[in-house]
């Protein structure tokens, strides 16, 4: 095994006292003052997450028919403006990576997660398509949260929602992971402790990985590697809404033949009326259907818990009941968000 | 009352009489994170020396507490289904989990400092 790679704020982090984990790894912050604090200094205020981990590729805007070939969303016909969200498929209709673009008049940012990076890259390389790797000379920072948009405008100016902006200091957009409204901010290495004591002067509090996992988990969003793998496509994964592409693309005839025949996986939101949790890999059946935990843990905010679930088809039932440890746990299927 | 001691498994006790107090270490409510749940016994519930007694789901994961000793639950620490965090603010204090009468006395724990030197 290498060495755990390191974010240029690592020993930031640790005069912060936060708790280190290996995730994908990088040595990144768990928690500073602990999950829960942090999950709800980010529902009623706002926080901050060193999410340098993640690969950020600077594309030529030349070969954006390329790229989008790649990618089940319209990247093409968007303006220039705008933010995306969008998976990379496999010929087999299954996500290589869900990413971020940004786009802009002369270039695309691709933002990947950190476990990708590197396949993404030899993706790119196999379809000839240029990258410059900004992942080791940038950050990643993203401030996130219910009062976020206001305290960041007295730093910066706050592009639309799912827009991007750059200056000669910060390339930006207005998206998250979290479920609030905020701004993800790719900066130089050397600008980043300035940035984050502007932050801290405005009140916002540092984030670890922890609570990042219970905010995207409670706002229903997806975590590559459980809800999103090698082994299950965009529609399996329940995000048939990222399939834009009108053009042809990669793995198109397996998406489409999903769509039409509703035959596949099927991903489903759960809740639990227990003090258990069903954490990732629980076995569980609903209507003789089988299914497997992606992911589970509380939701901070409902006081229940909460996760996903992969279904081998689509159950007729929202009664399931969890295996976990032994025990029956009932739950119910979900087919609203978790937070409306 | 006699000093508090320490289990490989990071639970404490502290035996007082016929009676034994028991909950999780510092170091283990620190390493689980923020604790959520508490599943705790009945009072009168008998158990051996190892056995699960009470199940703690936190954040990060899920552990149980293992009797130090054979025992017979005489009082739980009800305040914990509604404060779970108790147990992370105060583990060896307001975060105790059962109060038990002890049936076989085993006083093999560690004390504090074997114990510190054994999470180190």
């Amino acid at each position: 095994m290498s060495e755990s790679k390191t974010t240029s704020l690592y020993d930031f982090h640790l005069s912060k006292n936060a708790k280190i984990i290996d995730f994908a790894g990088w040595s990144m912050p768990f928690s500073y003052d602990g999950t829960l604090k942090e999950h709800h200094y980010v529902r009623e205020s706002a926080g901050y997450f060193d999410v340098s981990h993640m690969g950020r590729l600077r594309l030529n805007y030349s070969q954006i028919d390329e790229i989008n070939y790649l990618i089940c969303s319209d990247l093409k016909n968007i303006s220039n403006t705008k933010a995306l969200y969008s998976i990379f498929i496999s010929e087999e209709g299954t996500a290589i990576d869900d990413v971020i673009f940004w786009k802009f008049d002369d270039d695309l940012i691709l933002i990947c997660n950190a476990s990708n990076t590197n396949k993404i890259k030899t993706h790119l390389d196999i379809h000839s398509i240029n990258y410059e790797d900004l992942t080791n000379s940038t950050d990643l920072i993203a401030v996130q949260g219910k009062n976020a948009i206001d305290i960041v405008s007295s730093i910066m100016p706050v592009p639309d929602k799912f827009s991007t902006l750059k200056d000669d200091k910060y390339i930006y957009a207005r998206t998250g992971y979290t479920g609030e409204d905020g701004l993800e901010v790719m900066l130089d290495t050397n600008d980043t402790l300035g940035f984050i004591s502007k932050l801290e002067a405005e009140g916002v509090k540092p984030c670890g990985l922890g609570s990042r996992d219970t905010l995207r988990l409670e706002a229903s969003l997806p975590l590559y590697g459980f809800e999103l793998t090698d082994d299950i496509s965009p529609i399996e994964a329940g995000l048939k809404w990222t399939v834009t592409n009108k053009d042809d693309y990669l793995g198109k005839d397996v998406i489409d033949y999903q769509i039409e025949t509703k035959d596949h996986k099927h991903l489903k939101r759960f809740k639990l009326n227990a003090k258990q949790i069903a954490r990732t890999g629980t076995i569980c059946i609903s209507d003789g259907v089988e299914g497997i935990v992606t992911s589970g843990n509380i939701s901070p905010i409902l006081g229940y818990p909460i996760g996903f679930v992969l279904f081998k088809s689509n159950p007729a039932d929202d009664l399931v009941e969890f295996d976990i440890r032994g025990n029956l746990i009932e739950g119910n299927l979900l087919y609203k968000r978790f937070l409306s | 009352m006699s000093e508090t001691k320490y289990l490989e498994t990071h639970e404490w006790y502290i035996i007082d009489g016929d009676n034994v107090t028991v909950g999780i270490s510092d170091y283990a409510q620190g390493e689980l994170g923020d604790i959520v749940f508490v599943t705790l016994p009945e009072v009168g519930q008998e158990f051996s020396k190892g056995d699960a007694i009470v199940e703690v789901e936190a954040t990060k994961t899920v552990a149980e507490a293992y009797a130090p000793m054979n025992c017979v639950i005489t009082e739980v620490n009800s305040t914990l289904e509604t404060e779970p965090e108790l147990i992370n603010n105060d583990p060896v204090g307001e975060g105790w989990m059962v109060k038990a009468e002890i049936k076989e006395m085993d006083d093999s724990g560690m004390s504090y400092q074997q114990y510190e030197s054994f999470i180190s």
